[in-house]
């Protein structure tokens, strides 16, 4: 077991660091306080090839693993976590599923205009009455004149307003739950697709959350991705990756309120001294260094074990659980450790606290992952 | 043989300073037991206050070379003129000033004439038979000090490193030595001279003010001038910033800019992490404001505030308008 | 146009003031354990030589002296920001060399890799900042020679450069093959790789050179050896007065000190 990055991870890191560092962190809490659509940023990342990390080079991607892509996403976190949700999405909830599961013609028309930045994609699976219960979609989706004809709401979709593609799960087959889902890729330039609702967040502000409204939606016979009644597969497949990418999240996350607090408990004197010397600090950052590193570890494992194409399952659902909870925690502790400067939005914390919480909630709550660990513990599956 | 000879330059018509700080540098080599001589090359009619200049501070003979392409920039024109020169001079022990011409010059210098050789010295002197030369290394954070023994010897000394030293008349000499130099046969040559605006002599100014990275922009800057112009400084800026374009390269300081020695330096938004410390740390007083409170800066400053300058400055300017009554 | 870039590879120079230290058996900065990047000013060259070929085509090789074991990194790098070719003299006695001699094995790398139009270093490296170099390898190599080049305005049989000087700027005209040592601008801000070129420079060439070999085909010429007696951290005794306050205040109180040390 060799716990050492490679070189090319190591290098993939080092320059994502220097990218993010420089180009990123300096306008993070702008981007929070005054959100926006980083324009600059994602084409600055889709020119360093952050936009399609396992994308085939063939199909102008980058070619790399679910280990760099882990490793990428973490270093973007660590910057803004509203921008790297919106590159998360990109690679994981719309690459992904058209590398698995697209055809020849889909991978040819819509893997290169993902990969390089050109079109932003957006995966529509939540809906008012299917949240947890992802599999009660309701969104019809029905044959007519050789086209499926798409009706229905999607909630919380990600990227949803800039988005120029969307994989829209549709209830396609009489059989009822998951066995009647199909996917569609939907270009946004079809008729009967459009933007609702934009949502107002507690974080991840930068980042695009909007309904998505299906009224009439033609969509071609060509672009059902995988079978029919497939959708659950496919939905569930890509969400394992998902969740992998948010545990790398996650690590990021928590990963700058350690360096933070590090920071902090250097610089700050109370009483005489800096708080690094007060024990209880010292634990504090002790407990946060160590809980981050179990994370990460569990993430990479996680990625290593989708990369061989192993089933992943289980140990996604553990990284993401475990990530999440963990910068949830961390941030929790940081703003405590700032003391009032932890309330204040000139103080990056604050805006760790609010970007946190949301990765217990998406791609998965955590009480779904623990239902889905312990199948795997109970039933061995 | 011959003694010290400092190569000194009057490629803009006047005698540099940079050639009189040389002088000093050739008196600290006084326990040597040499004679200190100059090679002064340069073009026009002020050569010859260039020479006077010299016998004043000391050096008896000059050899002088001029020739109308000894002008600002043209390396291989001096190399070329050198040769004569320093065939005449014998000298054991050259000193150079390491300004643009002066960089290119010493190293090549050393190779042909198989010296021995320093660079960017900030303190020379002798020691026995030996020359100690003292310079920055590791962008300013350590100070290597090296020994040459073997002659000839080639040193090229940091400008403003030393001050010019204080007049020592002589009855000196010129004697000039012809020179031809064919213009095509130069493998470099300066085609245009572009000399960017500066409101005050950075390295004049007695009170300079510094922005760096922590800025955020060319607007920052903005406030620096006001400070600067309501104090009678020059603002001046560290490397990211002029890196970045948010001004011209010519406000640089610190090792490859401009090394400054006022009385008061401001380091605005300068985390004095790499060689401009190296380029300030002869001020007399430093005041560092940055916001975060690990900065290097602030173990060379001598008064620091930890805060926003967007919210100090401003609040300087406030009280020194106050003070001024205006 | 053939480029050839040398190179070094140095502590990391924003290494935090704690983890600076000088090893008293060489007399120069400790690196073990700490972060090796390109030293800066390489950097910029590499970006230099890497905008041309995007302009006229051509080829770049990167050279560099160093350990080879720890060259892998800034090798990697520079292949994945577009170099063409890495060649590594394997020198474990690099980081105690001065200019003068790293030089003299540059050069005769140079002349075993055979033509060239162009080479191009940094202007000064990071550490030891002697500024040699550059002027050593165009003596050795007969070539012509510019420093602090900021950017290569022009190329038509000639080059046309811009090199920063005291009060401004020149333009140069250089007759290759030539060396030019080169400075930081706004047009030569170092590249980052695209992670698929990141991948994609595990193919390409690296070459490696014992020392050795190339020693013995270096000439005698240039510069000659210089002890290095020490290497001090100077004393700091000034210590830092912090104003506190809030801005209002910190403001008062230095304008306070400055008429106190009559500077205002």
């Amino acid at each position: 077991m060799d716990f050492a990055l490679s070189e090319e991870h190591r290098l993939i890191q080092a320059a994502v660091r220097e990218f993010a560092a420089k180009e990123i962190l300096p306008v993070a809490a702008d981007l929070d306080h005054h959100p926006r659509f980083p324009a600059e940023i994602i084409a600055r990342a889709a020119s360093l090839g952050l936009l399609g990390l396992n994308v085939p080079q063939e199909y102008g991607g980058a070619g790399l693993d679910g280990l760099a892509n882990v490793i990428v996403q973490e270093e973007l976190a660590r910057a803004s976590a509203g921008v790297q949700t919106i590159i998360t999405v990109q690679n994981s909830l719309v690459c992904d599923p058209i590398l698995r599961f697209g055809t020849p013609e889909q991978k040819s028309r819509y893997l290169p205009r993902l990969a390089t930045g050109e079109w932003l994609g957006c995966y529509c699976l939540t809906e008012p009455e299917a949240g947890s219960d992802a599999m009660a979609v309701r969104t019809r989706a029905e044959q007519r004149d050789g086209q499926w004809v798409l009706n229905g709401r999607k909630l919380f979709v990600t990227n949803g307003l800039e988005a120029q593609l969307a994989i829209v799960y549709a209830r396609s087959e009489p059989a009822p739950g998951a066995r009647g889902i199909s996917a569609f890729l939907v270009e946004k330039s079809f008729p009967g697709i459009s933007v609702g609702r934009v949502e107002q967040k507690l974080g991840i502000k930068c980042s695009s959350t909007v309904e998505i409204l299906l009224e009439d939606c033609r969509v071609p016979a060509e672009n059902l991705l995988g079978e029919r009644g497939e959708g659950a597969r496919v939905a569930l497949s890509t969400l394992d990756g998902g969740r992998i990418g948010i545990a790398a999240q996650a690590v990021g996350i928590a990963r700058a309120c350690l360096e933070d607090c590090v920071a902090h408990a250097q610089a700050r004197q109370q009483f005489g001294r800096p708080l690094k010397a007060f024990q209880a600090v010292q634990w504090a950052l002790a407990d946060m260094a160590t809980r981050i590193d179990a994370a990460r570890l569990l993430t990479y494992r996680a990625a290593w074990l989708r990369d061989r194409g192993d089933r992943c399952t289980a140990e996604a659902a553990m990284a993401k659980l475990v990530a999440s909870e963990t910068a949830m925690w961390a941030a929790h502790r940081a703003v405590q450790l700032f003391g009032g400067y932890g309330y204040i939005q000139d103080y990056p914390v604050e805006r760790y606290f609010r970007d946190a919480k949301i990765t217990e909630i998406y791609e998965g709550t955590s009480e779904i992952q623990r239902l889905i660990i312990s199948r795997q513990v109970l039933d061995g599956r | 043989m011959g003694g010290v000879c400092v190569i000194a330059t009057a490629l803009e018509g006047t005698l540099s300073r940079s050639s009189l700080e040389l002088v000093g540098s050739a008196r600290a080599l006084q326990p040597l037991g040499l004679e200190t001589a100059a090679a002064l090359l340069g073009h026009g009619p002020g050569l010859a206050g260039a020479a006077a200049e010299l016998h004043r501070h000391g050096v008896g003979v000059v050899y002088r070379c001029d020739h109308p392409l000894l002008t600002a920039g043209q390396s291989d024109a001096v190399l070329a003129a050198l040769q004569p020169v320093l065939a005449r001079a014998q000298p054991q022990v050259l000193l150079v000033a390491a300004d643009t011409v002066g960089r290119e010059v010493a190293p090549r210098l050393a190779a042909r004439l198989r010296a021995s050789l320093a660079t960017e010295c900030v303190q020379v002197e002798a020691a026995q038979d030996a020359i100690v030369a003292r310079r920055q290394v590791y962008g300013g954070r350590a100070l290597a000090t090296l020994v040459l023994r073997a002659r000839p010897a080639v040193l090229s000394v940091k400008p403003r490193a030393l001050d010019v030293p204080d007049p020592a008349p002589v009855d000196g000499r010129v004697e000039d030595v012809e020179v031809s130099i064919d213009s095509e046969a130069l493998p470099a040559r300066v085609r245009q001279v572009l000399r960017e605006q500066a409101e005050f002599g950075l390295e004049e100014a007695q009170v300079v003010i510094g922005g760096g990275r922590g800025l955020g922009g060319p607007e920052g800057f903005a406030l620096l001038r006001e400070l600067a112009h309501l104090m009678g400084g020059a603002v001046g800026a560290s490397r990211p910033p002029t890196d970045a374009g948010w001004v011209p390269v010519s406000w640089q300081i610190g090792q490859t800019g401009k090394t400054i020695r006022p009385a008061l330096y401001i380091a605005v938004g300068i985390s004095g992490a790499t060689q401009h410390i190296a380029g300030v740390s002869g001020s007399r007083t430093i005041v560092a404001i940055n916001r975060d409170p690990e900065a290097p800066i602030f173990s060379v400053a001598h008064l620091g505030i930890v805060g926003d300058y967007r919210e100090v400055v401003p609040a300087l300017i406030a009280r020194v308008k106050e003070l001024r009554g205006t | 146009m053939d480029i050839v870039v040398c190179l070094k590879q140095v502590v990391d120079p924003e290494l935090p003031a704690r983890d600076f230290a000088i090893d008293p058996a060489t007399q120069r900065q400790v690196r073990e354990g700490r972060p090796l990047v390109i030293s800066t000013y390489d950097e910029n060259a590499l970006e230099v030589a890497l905008q041309l070929k995007d302009r006229i085509g051509g080829k770049v090789t990167v050279l560099t002296l160093g350990p080879a074991a720890a060259s892998g990194d800034a090798i990697r790098l520079a292949l994945a920001m577009g170099a063409d070719e890495a060649v590594v003299v394997d020198d474990s006695e690099a980081p105690q060399r001065l200019g003068a001699a790293k030089a003299r094995l540059l050069a005769a790398a140079l002349r075993r890799l055979g033509r060239f139009d162009l080479v191009l270093c940094g202007c000064e490296s990071a550490d030891w900042v002697e500024r040699v170099v550059g002027p050593l390898l165009a003596e050795a190599l007969q070539a012509a020679c510019v420093t602090f080049v900021s950017r290569i305005e022009q190329v038509d049989g000639t080059l046309l450069v811009r090199r920063l000087a005291d009060e401004g700027f020149h333009l140069v005209e250089v007759r290759p093959p030539a060396v030019l040592a080169v400075t930081s601008d706004e047009s030569n801000r170092p590249r980052l790789p695209k992670v698929k070129d990141i991948m994609t420079a595990r193919r390409k060439p690296v070459h490696t050179w014992p020392v050795a070999e190339v020693a013995g085909q270096a000439g005698e010429e240039g510069p000659l050896e210089v002890e290095v007696r020490q290497v001090t951290l100077p004393e700091r005794t000034a210590r830092c007065e912090f104003l506190s306050g809030d801005p209002g205040e910190q403001a008062a109180a230095l304008v306070q000190r400055l008429r106190e040390l009559k500077l205002l």
